[in-house]
């Protein structure tokens, strides 16, 4: 009867705890993407990075309460074609050994309607930082997760990606957009 | 013009003495294109990635996809203008022979630029004819087919490699041993 009871107080603790502190969303990696692409002489060459993770917290009640954070493993970068991987992480590029990570960090979310959000916040690639605005949409699927994608462009030249010859002749753009589709899973109890 | 019937290369029904001035032109231009492409290709392949490398390569496909539009054009020319005929003296396993070259050397300038242009799109590298021309990729991402298209690539160009020696030699041979007018009359200062 007393354990009872005290395993009903525990649950009660807990839901009242869940319901205050909304753990975020766990990422579904599987079903998540980032994908960049960089443009030579008019053509796209895209690639995506394997390795990230995420911590997104959106309260859709009160949206400015919402956080993300976004952590991708620069080594795992693919674009399909060896010698492109091996220049994109190597040092004039992303420069994996001495920045084996790129981060994303909000500083401010702001709701502009139903599951749309602007989320600023500062990215930081190969120990630059940067302010950035991403438009950030979300959908809502059927299984409980939510699906969380936008797009959003990387200046090279606002980060020192690829210096040197790469910046001769404009070969490659300047401008390399990025586009991300993230699953997260049902919001904890 | 002779009705739109195909008709053999070395018939001699009606045909010009010499090919007329744009087949010519065009005959040249192609070939010029193929040895620059050749030494576009022969370079860029063994070079560390880098900005020349990547200008190369659009080079190299650029080259490739105008060498293709020339062919359209030129097969296109060669159905309203007929070519001259072969010499009457050639024997008839010669004839027999230049119209196999000549066709596959034709079927040749069509599957080389294909191949090129599939093996790209595997790769991931889409072909932008100048830069500003996107042609659309047929195939998707896929390294084991690019890989498997690269040797296609290649092997087609050491046969067209092998066939234009082989037209070299029989346009040589027919200008200082028959000492007949096949070469010629495929100059570019010739008279029509």
């Amino acid at each position: 009867m007393f354990r009872h009871s005290r395993l009903a107080i525990f649950a009660v603790l807990l839901a009242a705890a869940g319901s205050a502190l909304a753990a975020p969303r766990p990422l579904i990696a599987a079903k998540s993407r980032i994908d960049f692409s960089v443009k030579e002489m008019g053509v796209s060459v895209s690639g995506q990075f394997r390795k990230f993770d995420a911590k997104i917290d959106l309260d859709p009640a009160r949206p400015e309460n919402s956080t993300a954070e976004v952590s991708v493993d620069i080594a795992s970068l693919t674009t399909g074609d060896n010698d492109a991987d091996a220049i994109a992480v190597d040092k004039p590029w992303l420069n994996k050994i001495e920045f084996p990570k790129a981060s994303f960090k909000s500083t401010s979310v702001k709701g502009l309607a139903a599951n749309r959000y602007e989320v600023r916040g500062t990215l930081t690639i190969r120990g630059k930082s940067r302010e950035i605005v991403v438009p950030l949409a979300t959908e809502p699927q059927a299984d409980g997760t939510l699906k969380a994608s936008g797009a959003f462009s990387v200046k090279r030249s606002d980060f020192a990606i690829g210096g040197g010859e790469w910046n001769e002749g404009d070969v490659v753009a300047d401008d390399v957009p990025v586009k991300f589709a993230l699953t997260l899973g049902a919001a904890a109890p | 013009m002779a009705a739109a019937q195909p008709q053999s290369w070395s018939n001699p029904a009606s045909v010009p003495a010499a090919y007329s001035l744009p087949a010519r032109l065009a005959h040249w231009l192609v070939a010029l294109l193929i040895l620059v492409n050749f030494c576009v290709a022969w370079t860029m392949v063994d070079m560390k990635l880098s900005p020349a490398k990547l200008k190369l390569f659009n080079y190299h496909k650029w080259i490739g996809v105008t060498v293709f539009l020339l062919a359209v054009l030129r097969l296109s020319w060669r159905l309203y203008r007929r070519p001259p005929a072969l010499p009457e003296a050639m024997r008839a396993w010669e004839k027999r022979a230049a119209e196999i070259t000549h066709r596959l050397l034709y079927l040749l300038l069509f599957a080389i630029p294909l191949s090129g242009w599939l093996m790209s799109s595997a790769k991931g590298f889409q072909t932008v004819y100048l830069g500003k021309l996107p042609i659309p990729d047929l195939l998707g991402k896929n390294a084991a087919l690019g890989a498997a298209l690269t040797g296609v690539h290649e092997a087609l160009t050491w046969l067209l490699l092998g066939l234009l020696a082989l037209h070299v030699a029989a346009a040589l041979k027919h200008h200082f041993i028959d000492r007949d007018d096949v070469l010629r009359r495929m100059l570019p200062w010739t008279r029509a």
